[in-house]
């Protein structure tokens, strides 16, 4: 695997919610998702960051859309997965379903 | 109903002119939701919060979107051959014998001017905005500035305001002239 094409975690969470947003993904969207389904306090900017990097490995892609009166007459980006970012998305998902296997959950306290 | 007014303008001058547009916008409008489930005052507190705690990814997304290269090309295009240009003058003025002073003949001050007349005015024309062409019209007087400090007391003070006029000028005017001539 080429340098570059390994998630982080935070990245593997933004594709995620890209993923679930569908057609309605928009950085605010997409941080309100994670903030929600993870329990994180997120910010808009580390978000934006997280999808000009997935962008630039090519993962995602964005489009316009023409600006609305409830976004202060502002234009909106939208993402999409393209399929590097779905292999992506499957690549982690099977090296983090290797790494479990076997394990027990909830782990016990104190270090083993 | 509008966000406040510190952390609009904080967001707007940390932004880049793409992020800038899209962030503000999502920001915008979940304020506008918070303000209608949880208030006016929770909603200001939300926003102002969220820019303050984004101000340094935003500045990194600038600095990779290219902006900072532009500023820099535009600063040292303007300052490293003005103040070239006035070292090898006062080299060649220093190896002529019983002078009197340094005497930057108009001719050299007028050929300065002209060249950062059209520096400014290039840089300018690379910008897509109206907010980077100012920053680059800034860029390009402050460039300008400091490329005149070495020669400071020994041009005339008009030579020194025309450089420090014409630059941002030309830069403002080529942008304006692209985008709505």
């Amino acid at each position: 695997m080429a340098k570059g094409e390994s998630l982080g975690e935070f990245e593997y969470l933004v594709l995620l919610a890209v993923l679930r947003l569908n057609d309605d993904a928009y950085g605010m969207r997409v941080r309100r998702e994670i903030a929600e389904r993870t329990d994180r306090d997120v910010t808009i900017g580390a978000v934006y960051a997280t999808l000009d990097r997935l962008a630039a490995k090519g993962m995602i892609r964005s489009e316009m859309s023409d600006p609305t009166p409830a976004r202060g007459g502002r234009a909106k980006r939208s993402f999409r997965l393209t399929g590097a970012g779905i292999q992506a998305v499957n690549r982690s998902r099977r090296e983090l379903e290797n790494m479990l296997e076997g394990l027990a959950f909830p782990l016990p306290r104190g270090s083993r | 109903m509008k966000p406040p007014m510190l952390a609009r303008l904080l967001l707007l001058t940390v932004a880049g002119e793409a992020e800038g547009e899209f962030v503000a916008g999502d920001l915008h409008e979940e304020f506008l939701h918070l303000c209608a489930t949880r208030g006016r005052p929770a909603g200001n507190r939300w926003y102002a919060w969220q820019v303050v705690r984004s101000v340094v990814t935003l500045l990194g997304l600038r600095l990779r979107s290219g902006e900072a290269m532009q500023l820099a090309l535009a600063a040292l295009s303007v300052a490293v051959p003005l103040l070239l240009l006035d070292r090898l003058w006062c080299f060649v003025y220093s190896q002529i014998p019983l002078k009197d002073g340094l005497d930057r003949a108009p001719g050299f001050l007028a050929v300065n001017v002209l060249y950062v007349c059209i520096c400014s005015a290039l840089c300018g024309s690379a910008a897509r905005s109206f907010q980077r062409a100012i920053l680059i019209a800034a860029v390009t007087a402050a460039a300008a500035a400091f490329a005149l400090w070495p020669a400071a007391g020994e041009t005339p003070a008009i030579y020194v305001w025309l450089v420090l006029l014409t630059a941002p000028a030309s830069s403002l005017l080529v942008f304006t002239w692209r985008r709505f001539g």
